[in-house]
C-alpha cells in the first residue's frame, strides 16, 4: 500500500472515530470483523474436544473417588504406562498417535495465529461517511460479475471464461472459439473499466490469459 | 457484526494448539529418538512419585481413597462449564430493537421501533427483484447501539456496485421513515443458491 493511501485511510479513521464517539458503532471495526474470520466454528470444535476429554476424566475421577472399579482404565495404571512410555507400545503406533495429535495441534495453532482473512473485498465510497452504508462483497460475486463482462467483451459463451479473484489479483482465463481470435487488449480494457467502477479495497490488478488452444463448436 | 469474541477465540485456539502440538511432538520423539526416551525415563518417574505422594498424603481418614480425586473432578467440572460458556459466546449479538428514544411529545413515554420494521420493509422491497436469489435483513446490537445487516444473494453476473447503490437508495428511504440514522452493513454474498441457480440474463 502506498503512503498516500495510508494517509487517506488514517484521515478517514480519525473522522470516523470522532463521529462514532457520539453514537453508533465504529464502522471501521465492523468492516474489519466482516472481512476477517471470527474462528467461531474452529472454536466450537476445540471446545467440544476439551469437553469430551474433560468429561471422560471427570467420569474416571468420580468413579475413583467413590471407590468403584474404573470404566476404561484405572488412572494410576494409565499414568504408570505414560511414565514407562517408549516401552510397552510399538514405536510405530506411538509415532502415529503423536503425529495425529501434533497435526491437530498445528491446525488449531495456525487457526489462532494466521490473519484469517476472508475472501471478501470492501466497496468503499460507502461506509466512511455517516450517511451511506458499508458494503462488503464476496470475491465470488466479483468474479462472476467480471466473468460476465469479459464474456461480453470477448464475444464467447459463459463456459469459455473463468475468473479467479484473490486479495490483490484478478486472473481472467479466456478460451477463444476455434478460428475466432480474442483480442486480449479489449478484454483487459473491459475488466479494468469494471474494476474501476467497483473501486474495490484492496484494489486488485487484472491479468488476462488467453489460452493457445481454442474450443471447437462453441 | 455479531459479538463473537474473536480475540478470545484466537488466544484459546493458540493455547490449545501449542499444548497439542507439544504433546504430539513429544510422543513422536519418544518413539524415534532414544536420547529423548532416556531423558523421559529419568525425568518422569520423579514427577509421578511426587504426585503419588500427594495422593497418599490426602487419604480420607479410615478409607483408601484420596479426597484429591474430588478436587480433580471439581476442576474438570469447572473446565467443562467454562468451555460451554465459551461456545455460548459464539455468534451472539442479535437484537430486535431498531430505535428507542424518549418522546418529547404530549403523551409521556418512550418510542421504540422494533427491528422487525426494517426487516419486513426491506424484505418486501427486495422480494420482487429478478437479480436477487435471496435476501435477509437482521438487526444486531453492536456495542450497545443498533445496526442493520443486509445480506444479499445476487444471481451470477450481477454487478455488485450497482446493486449496492440501488439498495442504498432503499435504505435511505427506510431511514427517512424511521427518522433515525442506523448504521447499515450490506453484505453481497455468494451461496449454494447463487452458485447453482440460473444466471440473470437481462438487465
Amino acid at each position: 500500500m502506498s503512503s498516500s493511501v495510508d494517509a487517506g485511510t488514517k484521515q478517514s479513521r480519525t473522522r470516523q472515530s470522532r463521529r462514532s464517539s457520539g453514537q453508533g458503532p465504529d464502522m471501521r471495526r465492523v468492516l474489519h470483523r466482516e472481512t476477517h474470520s471470527s474462528r467461531a466454528a474452529v472454536a466450537v470444535v476445540a471446545a467440544v474436544l476439551v469437553i469430551v476429554l474433560a468429561a471422560y476424566g471427570l467420569l474416571e475421577a468420580a468413579v475413583h473417588a467413590i471407590g468403584q472399579p474404573a470404566w476404561l482404565i484405572e488412572p494410576q495404571v494409565a499414568a504408570q504406562r505414560l511414565v514407562e512410555l517408549p516401552a510397552g507400545i510399538s514405536p510405530l503406533l506411538l509415532a502415529a498417535i503423536g503425529g495425529v495429535v501434533a497435526m491437530a495441534g498445528l491446525v488449531f495453532l495456525l487457526n489462532g495465529i494466521l490473519p484469517g482473512r476472508r475472501a471478501r473485498h470492501l466497496l468503499p465510497g460507502a461506509g466512511l461517511t455517516a450517511a451511506s452504508p458499508a458494503v462488503v462483497v464476496d470475491d465470488e460475486v466479483i468474479a462472476s460479475s467480471l466473468a460476465r463482462r469479459a464474456q461480453l467483451a470477448a464475444n464467447v459463451t459463459p463456459e469459455q471464461v473463468m475468473v479467479v479473484v484473490s486479495q490483490r489479483q484478478v486472473l481472467v482465463n479466456v478460451r477463444p472459439t476455434s478460428g475466432v481470435p480474442v483480442d486480449e487488449g479489449t478484454v483487459l480494457a473491459a475488466i479494468e473499466d469494471e474494476l474501476g467502477q467497483m473501486a474495490l479495497e484492496p484494489a486488485p490488478s487484472a491479468r488476462i490469459n488467453v489460452t493457445a488452444s481454442g474450443v471447437v463448436g462453441a | 457484526m455479531n459479538s463473537t469474541p474473536s480475540l478470545l477465540n484466537r488466544i484459546l485456539l493458540t493455547l490449545l494448539g501449542l499444548v497439542l502440538l507439544a504433546a504430539g511432538l513429544l510422543l513422536v520423539l519418544l518413539a524415534t529418538a532414544p536420547a529423548v526416551a532416556n531423558w523421559w525415563q529419568s525425568w518422569s518417574p520423579g514427577v509421578w512419585a511426587g504426585i503419588n505422594q500427594a495422593f497418599n498424603a490426602t487419604r480420607f481418614p479410615g478409607r483408601g481413597e484420596s479426597w484429591l480425586w474430588i478436587l480433580v473432578a471439581l476442576a474438570l467440572l469447572l473446565l467443562i462449564g467454562l468451555m460451554v460458556a465459551w461456545i455460548a459466546q459464539q455468534g451472539k449479538g442479535r437484537d430486535n430493537l431498531l430505535a428507542a428514544e424518549y418522546d418529547p411529545g404530549e403523551v409521556p413515554g418512550d418510542v421504540r421501533v422494533g427491528g422487525g420494521v426494517a426487516e419486513q420493509a426491506l424484505k418486501h422491497a427486495l422480494a420482487g427483484r429478478p437479480d436477487l436469489a435471496g435476501a435477509s435483513v437482521t438487526t444486531y446490537s453492536v456495542k450497545g447501539s443498533p445496526a442493520l445487516k443486509v445480506r444479499l444473494l445476487p444471481r451470477q453476473g450481477v454487478a455488485p456496485h450497482l446493486l449496492a447503490a440501488e439498495v442504498s437508495g432503499l435504505l435511505s428511504a427506510l431511514e427517512a421513515v424511521v427518522g433515525r440514522e442506523t448504521p447499515v452493513l450490506i453484505h453481497i454474498a455468494a451461496g449454494a443458491r447463487t452458485r447453482f441457480g440460473r444466471a440473470e440474463r437481462v438487465r
